[in-house]
């Protein structure tokens, strides 16, 4: 059977060609946008773990890194500090800015650092030396065509590029500055009259003793500082992705289920073709005495072969697609080779194929043996 | 020629619809994508698209409310408040945050309001009353019936708990979430006194808006003044270019997709009519004629397909939202336009191969057992 399948395929290359082109194009979209979803997810949980703190405290009742106002008293650094087993409590401000050149608006999510917290790693330059420095995501360098030591306005205040790091989450690129930075933006800058509500310290990534208990110093640190809450990045990232879960699995979830859909069809259309056409030999087998499930089997043998030569193709197309969006625009990550996600997109495109091999089946079941005998 | 075209088209009517269909769906996603696209991007505009003052006036730096973060001075907005051709200026605070309701943590926009600022308050209610008391919240209609949170239950907002008192309409969106909630509230959350975020000026009846922000520019210091119709320009520029990179790819790969579709459907046609069509060459028609005839072909798949996906398009996107309320959802005739070019092109790609194989097909094959 599986010999008589793989000739059907053998017959007609262009053909196969043609479906596998189709069927890839369909895979690598299915690929591309979950590989685009499990990005997302990735990059929320990296802003964090880039943080490199044993503990992170926020602002009391607040649970999440991204888009969120977290406002911490700056006294409580100095409390935080006093517990035992407390090295450091490193602060980070976050401001959310709206960078806009030549008309085009982009929303930037500027950390203020002091000596923990900064760029993960710098793709091109330097970090920051200096107040005026800042190191800002490639995508931004890449969309405003921005080069190293150009200058880069911060609601009015200029800014030197010192730098180019890989940071985004939530389809915003990072920018970091440093403390002397933030304090000449609010001070200099045209914000500076109203600047009372500005958080001036948004988070502390805590440091602790080697031989520290995470759990116990957390509690000590709730217990003392009653204005922050603690916990570990993992769960601050956790949280952060669960927000984008909520955020993007619906929109997702909707374009996958219709690019299935289309995946399904492909398959119909090409075996629906494929039976039409081959329809006396499907009428000779059963005059032969085949039976129908004997049929049945041959047409997903043939479908799964389809599906076989299709799946590289599409895993290729969909990696060139992502390098394509990754290079064109930095600030999306597309990671269609995450395991799960992998496995479980060609899972899935393969049991839609499998059920868009049923739509022929009436054809066939309905092929009279005596079609044999009929003029073309 | 072409009655032949149609003809060997309308006797095939599973594989013609199958591959409707098949085309169909393809434009049915670049639907999809255009159509939350859109939708996302007009509902990030839907708070400010209703309130509709005259001139929106913020921190000088800031020039829209989607994602930004503006503080002006209270004395400001009295300043203004006295200026000639200023019939009212209403204040707000606002603040992007992650709020829980139920079991769920979701990315909303905070609307503070003073006791007497119902012009700034939700546009359209569909269930509850306006905001009367400290500790109290209106959240959308489309996130009560998510979570569950209905009337009377509690939300919280950083540490704070509110009570929900109403239920507004038109004001949920996956990226754009309002609530709204009194502004002494919000000020706690955002331990700030004597500043507002966003000051909603009406001009007296006859003013030029233009001419007021210009004015309140010019003598309220370090302050940014937008006539209405800027500041949403501002806000749906900004919110249309977040994602535009992923819907550009995915149109053009979901159109390659229709164009190799209508490809195998043509290929498929004219190598089962292979025969027929060497008898009509044989018998001496033009090349040109039968190239024609088998564009029409290709043309009218796609045109097919293109109509079950504008049907979908105009009478069921229009009820996706009742399946998944999350999605805001917007089809506009331009993007419909746009696919029926794209059609267009997807036609003339899909049939270069057959139209190629026939042109190349040996009159002899007629004869061929």
């Amino acid at each position: 059977m599986i010999k008589l399948a793989l000739r059907q395929v053998q017959l007609d290359p262009l053909r196969i060609l043609l479906t596998a082109f189709a069927l890839g194009s369909v895979i690598a979209v299915i690929l591309v946008i979950k590989g685009f979803e499990e990005g997302q997810y990735y990059q929320l949980e990296r802003i964090v773990l880039n943080r490199n703190a044993d503990l992170i405290a926020t602002q009391s009742g607040v649970t999440n890194f991204i888009a969120v106002r977290s406002s911490i008293p700056q006294l409580s650094r100095a409390e935080v500090e006093s517990v035992d087993g407390v090295i450091n409590a490193h602060p980070i401000t976050a401001v959310p800015v709206i960078y806009t050149k030549n008309e085009v608006r982009t929303p930037v999510y500027v950390l203020v650092y002091d000596l923990k917290g900064g760029p993960s790693s710098i793709v091109n330059g330097h970090a920051i030396e200096q107040g005026k420095d800042i190191v800002i995501d490639v995508s931004l360098a890449k969309k405003y065509n921005i080069q190293l030591g150009d200058s880069f306005y911060v609601t009015d205040f200029e800014f030197k590029v010192s730098g180019f790091t890989e940071e985004a989450a939530f389809m915003m690129p990072f920018a970091f500055i440093n403390y002397d930075g933030m304090l000449d933006l609010f001070i200099e800058s045209e914000i500076a009259p109203d600047l009372s509500t500005f958080p001036l310290l948004s988070y502390m990534l805590i440091e602790l003793e080697p031989t520290a208990n995470r759990d116990w110093v957390a509690q000590q640190i709730e217990a003392a500082v009653a204005s922050v809450d603690v916990v570990t990045p993992a769960q601050l990232a956790g949280n952060d992705v669960n927000m984008g879960k909520v955020f993007y699995g619906p929109i997702i979830g909707l374009l996958v289920s219709v690019a299935y859909i289309i995946g399904m069809l492909v398959v119909g259309l090409v075996m629906y073709s494929d039976v039409r056409s081959r329809l006396r030999n499907f009428a000779v087998m059963k005059a032969l005495g085949f039976p129908f499930a004997w049929l049945v089997i041959a047409v997903f043998v043939q479908a799964l072969l389809l599906l076989i030569v299709s799946i590289p193709f599409g895993v290729l197309l969909a990696s060139g697609l992502a390098w394509f969006i990754e290079t064109a625009a930095p600030v999306y990550l597309i990671r269609i080779f995450e395991p799960t996600i992998f496995l479980q997109s060609l899972l899935a495109s393969s049991g839609f194929a499998l059920i868009g091999a049923l739509i022929p089946l009436r054809v066939i079941s309905r092929s009279d043996p005596m079609i044999v005998f009929e003029s073309t | 020629m072409f009655q032949w075209a149609w003809k060997s088209l309308a006797k095939q009517p599973g594989s013609l619809t199958a591959s409707a269909l098949g085309i169909a769906f393809a434009f049915i996603l670049v639907i999809f994508f255009d159509a939350v696209w859109q939708g996302e991007s007009e509902q990030v505009v839907a708070y400010p698209e209703n309130i509709k003052p005259d001139v929106w006036v913020m921190q000088s730096g800031v020039s829209n409310m989607h994602m930004a973060m503006s503080f002006v001075w209270d004395w400001k907005a009295d300043k203004i408040a006295s200026m000639p051709g200023v019939k009212q200026v209403t204040p707000i605070l606002y603040l992007n945050n992650v709020i829980v309701a139920g079991d769920t943590k979701m990315f909303a926009f905070i609307v503070g309001l003073l006791p007497d600022a119902q012009r700034a308050g939700p546009w359209s209610m569909s269930a509850g009353r306006q905001l009367e008391n400290p500790g109290e919240v209106i959240i959308p209609a489309v996130l009560s019936e998510l979570t569950g949170t209905g009337m009377g239950d509690q939300l919280r907002i950083t540490d704070k708990n509110f009570t929900v008192v109403g239920l507004s309409s038109g004001t949920y969106s996956s990226a754009n979430t309002v609530l709204f909630v009194p502004f002494k509230d919000l000020e706690d959350i955002l331990s700030s006194s004597g500043t507002y975020s966003y000051l909603l000026v009406d001009a007296d009846d006859g003013i030029d808006a233009q001419t007021l922000a210009t004015q309140i520019s010019n003598e309220v210091e370090k302050v940014n003044a937008l006539t209405h119709d800027d500041f949403i320009k501002n806000d749906f520029a900004l919110a249309s270019q977040m994602g535009m990179e992923i819907i550009v790819m995915m149109t053009v790969i979901c159109s390659v997709l229709a164009a190799l579709i209508v490809a195998f459907t043509a290929y498929s046609l004219v190598m089962r009519k292979r025969q027929e069509i060497a008898i009509i060459k044989a018998l001496g028609v033009n090349n040109s004629l039968i190239f024609y005839a088998a564009m029409l072909q290709t043309g009218l798949v796609t045109l097919y397909g293109f109509v079950i996906a504008v049907v979908f398009a105009l009478f069921v996107i229009p009820y996706v939202p009742l399946l998944v309320p999350q999605l805001t959802l917007i089809v506009s005739m331009d993007s419909l336009l746009q696919l029926g070019v794209i059609a267009l092109v997807v036609a003339i790609s899909g049939a270069l191969l057959p139209t190629h194989l026939v042109l190349r097909l040996d009159p002899a094959t007629a004869f061929q057992v």
